[in-house]
């Protein structure tokens, strides 16, 4: 390609987006070529969705304004978006199973009169496309019987197919299984050589470096650099920029960690999780840390009894329980990754919340001994300083923060010894944020055995003793938390840097 | 490759899976009717003497059938998108209440005709509204109109009287019998042709329609319709009302051969229309069906009801089609399952 063919596909200019006390993309400036691979990094909470959002018409930016193919672009709906020039691939596939491969790429182009199809040259340019990056799919097939990744080509290829010159894909690599990987990389650099231009977004930063001509760094909301991937210097400066010189709330050891082995777990393997195999000792907090899809919650699932697994889970030297009800019984319990849906009746009051996971402490023949469930509500309402006017008020009407103080509340009342904390403070204001890490303290500190799953870097470096590192279902390292711990280390850890240097 | 083979070896059972899928229906008729052609007549003394299989009843079976032949094919195309009209019963009889009133009172019958269908159109159209517009669960909404469409014809009807049939100063036109019993091709009568071609141009609907297909879009993956431009929400509207008019040929079928504009005329046609679109392999879930199917399983629950009727004792009849649907629904879920790579 030479240097005059280059020109500006899709800029913008002081995009800015505010929601109420955040602002997650903050006067971002940068701009893209024609037919390359821009690749878009930035760890969780930098404003990537955000920014990918209001490129997709999700959202509209609170100030500035995008240019797409030199036309002012302000879209406001998939629709719109892709009428501008932009399509998107989104996390979860959309394509109609029932359909066959072609009707699916046709879908809402199709040229009709009085409601009845008519021939046109729609079908065979789609044909042409699907052709042109993946020639073994046949466009007769129904898509049920295709696989993800053959799913995922025909959404690329309806992409491309609908006039977009611009496809951002996010996180495709996701569900695909290697070799499938390097099928889809085939298929973009097919898109490059016919004049696409590829937005990718992903946390494996040796896919960034295989793929990708160029690179947009974002933190904390802000452009950090757009620059090409030949002017990084290798994964060590591109996750430097990634992080910048944060610096992390010191840790400081508890030293009350008891010797004995409360949980023990031997070779965990599910469909994702490849040999996990770990302890966690009395009075332990210990960690894991990854990016979504590594396996975290996997893990905190497989020692709950909620997935099945392969492997052996050892709880108080008898082999853990098979179901949740069973785990709950021996003294396992969960504050599930989804608050809302998993954690609470969120149509209850805090008072009928918490008894819920034992219920035989509160009954006497199968009905509530009303004085014992009040007193225990009114218990953790004022030891976890939980923020209401009652206990009986909803606890929808909850703060998020609360919210997950009455979670904790319906697991501390289960007299659980090993406490599951999956994502504790996802979408938590900051106070309510430091005050569920003193009660995972203490709650240490009196000897109970915690694990917390999150993808919070300084969460889980703030409060674990021990962290494990996740990436791609397997525990890539343990390391002891500390003062000297190795941030860069850590992170080219869980985007795959191992597995890297381990080739 | 060994996961190659595994591709093929996928493949080719899928395919069995949608041979299976396909024409397992016809397979069902014939057997459904080889069964009944060996029944012996002569011991029931209710009936002609020969075959089950006799021209006589042929032309009753299918005389009888043309309300629920007419409704299949919209009923499945509305399945298809994931909805579902649980009141074309009570339009059926709130439509055939119409049609009679209209004809007892000296409306000719092309106009009466015309002004029923499009009742049945309005009515669908009430669904459509609560279903899209408010936004109510199809199931309720449904349910609702059911209700609500049935108390209408009840009251219309009135004073004691259970329908609209001569009597009383009024008498129903003699044209009125014709279009449900009147033999006008083949001995049989304009209403089972109507069913035909209904059927025949929602074939086409189905193949070479943007309905067709918008229909089987919004309800195998109603985001990824929308992210196509798809107007979900037009699409089903536009269904309920095909239904609904569907719905009100069917009263009008039916009310013509029984002479009489009775409300109640269309009780348990939901029921008939959801137990023959199953049949046909359409999923509950939406997505997959196809129009010519139910058509043929219309076909089959008609001729079992009615040999039932000629052989069986009355109280066995509802068990014995029960445990053949039964059967008929866990063989279509099996297949479209084995059908399904996930």
């Amino acid at each position: 390609m030479t240097e005059e063919q280059k020109i500006s596909v899709l800029s913008v200019d002081g995009l800015t987006k505010d929601y109420p006390g955040v602002r997650a993309v903050d006067n971002v400036t940068f701009s893209i070529q024609n037919s390359v691979v821009h690749c878009l990094v930035g760890e969780n909470g930098a404003g990537k969705s955000t920014l990918v959002k209001m490129l997709t018409g999700a959202l509209a930016p609170t100030a500035g304004a995008m240019t797409v193919n030199g036309k002012a672009y302000v879209p406001t709906s998939p629709q719109e978006a892709r009428d501008g020039g932009i399509a998107t691939l989104f996390q979860e596939l959309h394509v109609v199973d029932e359909l066959t491969v072609l009707e699916n790429l046709t879908l809402g182009m199709e040229k009709s009169r009085f409601g009845f199809f008519v021939k046109s040259d729609l079908e065979d340019r789609v044909t042409q496309t699907l052709a042109t990056i993946e020639p073994a799919i046949d466009p007769a097939a129904r898509v049920s019987t295709l696989s993800v990744a053959q799913k995922q080509i025909v959404e690329i290829a309806r992409a491309a197919s609908s006039g977009a010159n611009i496809i951002i894909m996010d996180e495709p690599t996701a569900a695909l299984s290697e070799r499938e990987v390097a099928r889809l990389f085939t298929v973009i650099r097919r898109l490059r050589e016919n004049n696409v231009t590829v937005i990718y977004i992903s946390h494996k930063l040796d896919e960034i470096f295989e793929l990708g001509d160029t690179v947009t760094v974002m933190r904390d909301g802000k452009h950090i650099t757009t620059c090409p991937l030949s002017d990084v210097d290798g994964r060590a400066e591109l996750i430097e920029l990634m992080i910048g010189r944060t610096v992390f709330q010191s840790y400081s050891p508890r030293g009350k960690i008891g010797d004995k082995v409360v949980l023990k777990a031997e070779g965990l393997n599910t469909k994702l999780l490849k040999d996990v195999s770990f302890d966690i000792k009395e009075g332990e907090i210990i960690g894991f840390y990854g990016l979504v899809g590594a396996g975290k919650t996997e893990v905190a699932r497989a020692l709950f009894g909620a997935d099945t697994f392969d492997g052996k889970v050892i709880f108080h030297g008898k082999p853990g329980g098979k179901t949740p009800k069973e785990a709950i019984a021996q003294g396992i319990a969960l504050v599930p990754e989804e608050r809302r849906t998993q954690g609470l009746f969120t149509s209850l009051t805090i008072r009928e919340n918490v008894p819920v996971m034992n219920l035989p402490r509160v009954t006497q023949n199968g009905v509530f001994k009303a004085e014992d469930v009040r007193a225990a509500a009114e218990e953790f309402v004022t030891q976890l300083g939980i923020a209401t006017s009652s206990i009986e008020k909803h606890t929808e009407k909850l703060s998020g923060g609360n919210q997950q103080k009455v979670v904790l509340a319906k697991c501390l009342f289960s007299q659980a010894d090993l406490l599951l904390l999956d994502e504790p403070t996802r979408g938590v204001d900051v106070g309510a944020k430091t005050e569920i890490y003193e009660i995972i303290k203490d709650l240490a500190n009196e000897g109970n055995a915690v694990a917390v799953f999150s993808s919070e870097l300084e969460e889980v470096l703030g409060i674990c003793d021990r962290v494990f590192l996740m990436f791609d279902g397997c525990l890539q390292e343990e390391i002891e938390n500390g003062p000297n711990v190795d941030i860069a280390h850590i992170l080219n850890v869980v985007t795959g840097g191992q597995d890297e240097d381990a080739r | 490759m060994s996961s190659q083979s595994k591709t093929a070896e996928l493949s080719v059972t899928s395919g069995a899976a949608n041979f299976l899928r396909n024409y397992y229906i016809y397979f069902v008729l014939v057997a459904v009717v080889a069964l009944l052609s060996l029944a012996n007549l002569d011991q029931f003394a209710l009936f002609e003497r020969g075959n089950f299989l006799n021209k006589r009843n042929i032309i009753n079976i299918l005389r009888v059938s043309a309300p629920i032949l007419v409704v299949a094919g919209a009923f499945t195309l509305l399945m298809v998108s994931g909805y579902i009209d649980l009141s074309i019963g009570s339009t059926m009889g709130l439509t055939a209440v119409i049609y009679a009133m209209l004809a007892i009172n000296g409306m000719p019958f092309v106009p009466a005709f015309l002004l029923t269908m499009l009742a049945g159109a309005v009515l669908g159209a009430i669904n459509g509204i609560l279903v899209v517009r408010l936004n109510i669960t199809p199931v309720i909404a449904t349910l609702i109109t059911l209700s609500l469409f049935k108390g209408i014809a009840l009251l219309l009807v009135q004073d004691g009287v259970s329908a609209i049939k001569s009597g009383g100063g009024l008498k129903m036109p003699a044209w009125f019998n014709d279009y449900g019993r009147d033999g006008v091709f083949l001995k049989l009568p304009a209403a089972f042709w109507v069913a035909v071609a209904v059927t025949l141009v929602l074939i086409v609907v189905q193949n070479r329609g943007k309905l067709g297909k918008y229909a089987a879009a919004t309800g195998g993956n109603p985001t990824a319709a929308k992210l196509s431009g798809i107007n979900t929400g037009r699409t089903v509207f536009l269904l309920y009302v095909i239904v609904g008019v569907a719905a009100a040929l069917a009263g009008i079928a039916r009310s013509s051969f029984m002479s009489l504009g009775d409300p109640l005329s269309g009780d348990g046609m939901e029921l008939t229309a959801i137990l023959v679109v199953l049949l046909g392999g359409t999923a509950f879930s939406g997505g997959e069906g196809r129009v010519l199917r139910s058509f043929v399983g219309a076909l089959i629950i008609m001729a079992l009801t009615v040999g039932m009727l000629t052989i069986v004792p009355a109280y066995y009849q509802t068990l014995v089609i029960g445990a053949a649907l039964l059967t008929a629904a866990a063989t279509n879920h099996l297949v479209s399952q084995k059908g399904k790579v996930s």
